[in-house]
């Protein structure tokens, strides 16, 4: 279905070259998060993370990105879980959040790599 | 059909734009936040939107917030909102709902059914013109001419919680595709609207259905309760917060309101309107079709109650006449 648009192609080429962009984002985010020692900056940087992650998981499963798609999705719920749960509240981020976005990240650069 | 999609997400919006191409013979407008939708909604040299396309996360103004907006302003109240949501986004499809969304479609993605959606909304966008039309009409001229059936489901403006019919059928489709522990379908008929209707102008019966609207409203207004008129002076009612209605109660405290309440048709006689309630009817353990049909097995005993409470006043004062 997929290749009936006749674009599909630009805007896939577009998509890796933003997530480039926004896997580096994505990293930045989960790094001040983990670095961070006041909950206003670790929710802060998580609410930033799950912003792009949301973008990512909601286009890159209509481009043929599945995996990736899947992958952001993960991450994002389990950021919003835990910025909606009692463990919010605390000055420390969860390593499972920080250890999933080393993950993702390092599909991103894959896809990147193999699209380059 | 002119569509406006609003959406932060670049991606999303050039492949909302291939989308319509292929489908053919629509125009789409996009727009990458709300707050530049909303200023393009406020410059006359816009031309009619049909249809709005509208992501609900979206930093600053979300689309919720937005769709609230469209509904705000009398030349948007009735157009076809659809939201574009990730599955991440369930928790806020009632509150979607609630701010007037006529239906959504989940991203990623699939063309058949962003096409099936859309091909939905262009019909409805022709029935509602003709409906519109018919309400406008009516509400500048109160005039004689103009005729709403009774069986039309008239969409009713302004009031909390109260959304279009079709929506609420996309709504109850919704509800069968996720958890429906807790949900509850209920409904209110207005007693004996059939006589209103045959006495009343469109305007009047059209004034009298949403002044009613807006008591059933208040009366639930502490329930999280999703409601819509389904013509026929019936409203269905949908609560997914696994509150247990008591009909019985909440039939007393809507005609109390309504007793309370001072309506006049146009000539300034007061008009009495009272309704009755059917079962409440919970959705556990349904699926599919059978959603739809506790929707319906609601409606229906709304209306059955209502007939039954008309016949037992003739009846007890035919037996009285008798004795």
């Amino acid at each position: 279905m997929l290749a009936e648009l006749p674009g599909i192609e630009r805007i896939r080429k577009r998509f890796v070259e933003m997530l480039a962009e926004r896997q580096t984002q994505i990293a930045s985010h989960g790094l001040a998060a983990w670095d961070a020692t006041t909950v206003e900056e670790i929710k802060g940087n998580l609410a930033s993370a799950q912003a792009i992650l949301h973008q990512i998981a909601g286009s890159a499963g209509s481009l043929g990105f599945e995996e990736l798609g899947r992958m952001a999705r993960k991450c994002e719920t389990q950021i919003v879980d835990h910025l909606a749960g009692p463990s919010a509240n605390r000055a420390d981020c969860p390593i499972e959040i920080i250890s999933e976005l080393d993950g993702f990240v390092a599909q991103c650069r894959k896809e990147i790599d193999a699209h380059a | 059909m002119r569509i406006l999609a609003v959406d932060d997400d670049p991606i999303i919006l050039e492949l909302l734009g291939q989308f319509v191409e292929i489908i053919g013979a629509h125009e789409l407008t996009t727009a990458p936040s709300a707050l530049h939708a909303i200023d393009m909604l406020g410059d006359p040299n816009l031309g009619p939107i049909d249809c709005f396309m509208l992501d609900i996360q979206m930093p600053g103004m979300d689309g919720i917030e937005l769709a609230q907006h469209i509904r705000n302003s009398s030349r948007h109240a009735d157009t076809p909102i659809l939201m574009l949501t990730a599955m991440s986004d369930k928790r806020y499809i009632d509150a979607a709902f609630a701010a007037g969304a006529t239906d959504y479609v989940t991203k990623p993605f699939e063309i058949a059914e962003l096409k099936a959606r859309i091909g939905l909304v262009e019909g409805m966008v022709k029935d509602r013109q003709q409906r519109t039309k018919k309400i406008f009409a009516a509400k500048t001229i109160a005039d004689q001419a103009t005729h709403m059936e009774l069986f039309e489901p008239i969409p009713i403006y302004d009031v909390d919680n109260v959304i279009d019919y079709t929506a609420m059928e996309n709504y109850v489709a919704q509800l069968s595709r996720s958890a429906l522990f807790g949900s509850t379908a209920f409904a209110f008929t207005i007693r004996e609207v059939d006589a209103f209707h045959a006495t009343m102008t469109s305007f009047e019966f059209y004034s009298l259905v949403s002044d009613v609207a807006e008591i059933l409203s208040d009366t639930l207004v502490d329930h999280q309760v999703l409601m819509s008129y389904a013509g026929n002076g019936t409203f269905v009612c949908i609560t997914e917060s696994g509150w247990r209605p008591n009909m019985g109660g909440l039939m007393d405290a809507v005609n109390f309101e309504l007793s309370q309440t001072e309506l006049f048709d146009n000539n300034g006689e007061r008009v009495h309107p009272r309704v009755s309630s059917g079962e409440a009817v919970r959705l556990i353990w349904k699926s599919g079709n059978s959603v739809m049909d506790a929707l319906g097995q609601a409606h229906a005993s709304a209306e059955a109650a209502s007939v039954a409470h008309t016949k037992s006043l003739n009846d007890f004062w035919q037996n009285d006449q008798q004795a």
